[in-house]
């Protein structure tokens, strides 16, 4: 420093003198003034026994009822979270079991128009008609030879890393890319409407959780699948991603898998808008 | 003596009376808690320098808490009531600790 302090010795480090401050003060300078005032006037009272005992116990008092309100109410936020958790299995286990009926409820239509096409050759056709439309909309059970691609988050000691959203849709475009037939994501059947995108820590696959290792199964010409996927740049940046981040990321051909059918998809059609009277929209 | 038959006293009115803490005074009980801790260990700390005084003990923790609410309640009504509870959390429990620090030295004279 150039100049010299205009005043006494000062502080190398005044500028932060805040945290210094409160631990070189750390007793009420109250106390101090209060000693050199008694030792002015020369007088040695003896303390109010009253009045500091009644303070010691409300500050106690209040100390012991934190610890009580803490104590009385961990337990009851354990115990809402508890409930909550419950409730989420209880409804995920109603919609698995509304899904299984729907499923089963959906082939029993099916057979019963199956037998009542079947009856004619013009229902026939139609017949063929819609089980081939209903194998490329992803509507029928499939099985296979494929390929089974398995991503899965990287373990906590290689770093935690997660797989995202985003590698998955791009794992499953470069199969379908690469020429595969049907496609199911943990066992989970991907259509034309399918979504896969996250919400949170979970990954939602048409808006079901689904968790690491994902195991993606793809029905198609193995051999072919395997070389397109393999060479694809999406399978280089996974291999990237997995040894840079500790990803798991591998495949294999499968000589026979099994794709559950999609669960049916709601069928919207476009109509045509009500006439707009000249005016415009009212 | 009188003390500890004090901090007795606190400690099982706590308990046996169990008193709920009314919703809107939740935020400030933290507060209040670190505050009286940093007025208990300045008084043991004071008396222990033998320049404890009984009014300055009693009107540093009623102030204390007191001031220490009142900044959580203005900072609620400007929304860092969080915040500022934890600055008063920091600089509090910096207090504590150094006087605790100081007990120990006399106490144990290390």
């Amino acid at each position: 420093m150039a100049s010299t302090p205009p005043q006494g010795r000062q502080r190398a480090d005044a500028s932060m003198s805040l945290l210094v401050d409160l631990s070189v003060d750390a007793l009420d300078p109250g106390y101090a003034a209060a000693a050199e005032r008694k030792r002015a006037a020369g007088t040695d009272r003896r303390p109010r026994w009253v009045l500091v005992g009644a303070t010691v116990a409300a500050a106690t008092l209040v100390i012991a009822v934190a610890a009580v309100q803490t104590r009385a109410s961990a337990p009851a936020a354990a115990k809402s979270r508890a409930a909550l958790v419950a409730a989420v299995d209880r409804q995920s286990a109603t919609v698995d079991r509304l899904e299984r009926t729907i499923a089963e409820l959906s082939a029993e239509q099916d057979k019963l128009r199956d037998a009542s096409l079947a009856s004619t050759g013009a229902g026939a056709a139609l017949a063929r008609r819609i089980a081939a439309a209903e194998l490329v909309a992803g509507n029928l059970r499939v099985d296979g030879p494929g390929l089974r691609v398995t991503v899965a988050d990287a373990s906590s000691a290689s770093g935690g890393s997660r797989v995202l959203d985003r590698q998955l849709q791009d794992v499953v475009n470069a199969l379908w890319t690469a020429g595969a037939e049907a496609i199911a994501v943990n066992n989970q059947r991907l259509t034309a409407q399918s979504a896969i995108r996250q919400a949170g820590d979970a990954i939602l696959v048409d808006f079901r959780p689904q968790v690491s290792p994902y195991v993606i199964t793809a029905i198609g010409p193995a051999v072919d699948l395997e070389t397109k996927f393999g060479a694809s740049r999406t399978a280089e940046r996974m291999r990237a991603n997995s040894q840079l981040y500790g990803l798991r990321f591998d495949y294999a051909r499968a000589g026979r898998l099994t794709l559950p059918a999609a669960p049916d998809a709601t069928l919207r059609y476009a109509r045509p808008a009500p006439a707009a009277s000249p005016r415009g929209r009212s | 003596m009188i003390v500890l038959i004090a901090v007795a006293l606190g400690v099982s009115l706590g308990l046996v009376l169990q008193p709920t803490v009314p919703l809107d005074l939740q935020p400030y009980l933290p507060i209040a808690v670190v505050a009286a801790l940093d007025a208990l260990f300045g008084g043991v700390r004071a008396w222990l320098e033998e320049i404890f005084d009984d009014r300055v003990f009693v009107v540093s923790f009623v102030a204390n808490v007191l001031v220490a609410s009142l900044i959580v309640y203005v900072g609620d009504k400007l929304g860092v009531g969080g915040q500022l509870s934890t600055s008063i959390v920091v600089v509090l429990g910096i207090r504590i600790f150094s006087n605790a620090a100081a007990i120990r030295r006399r106490v144990f004279r290390a």
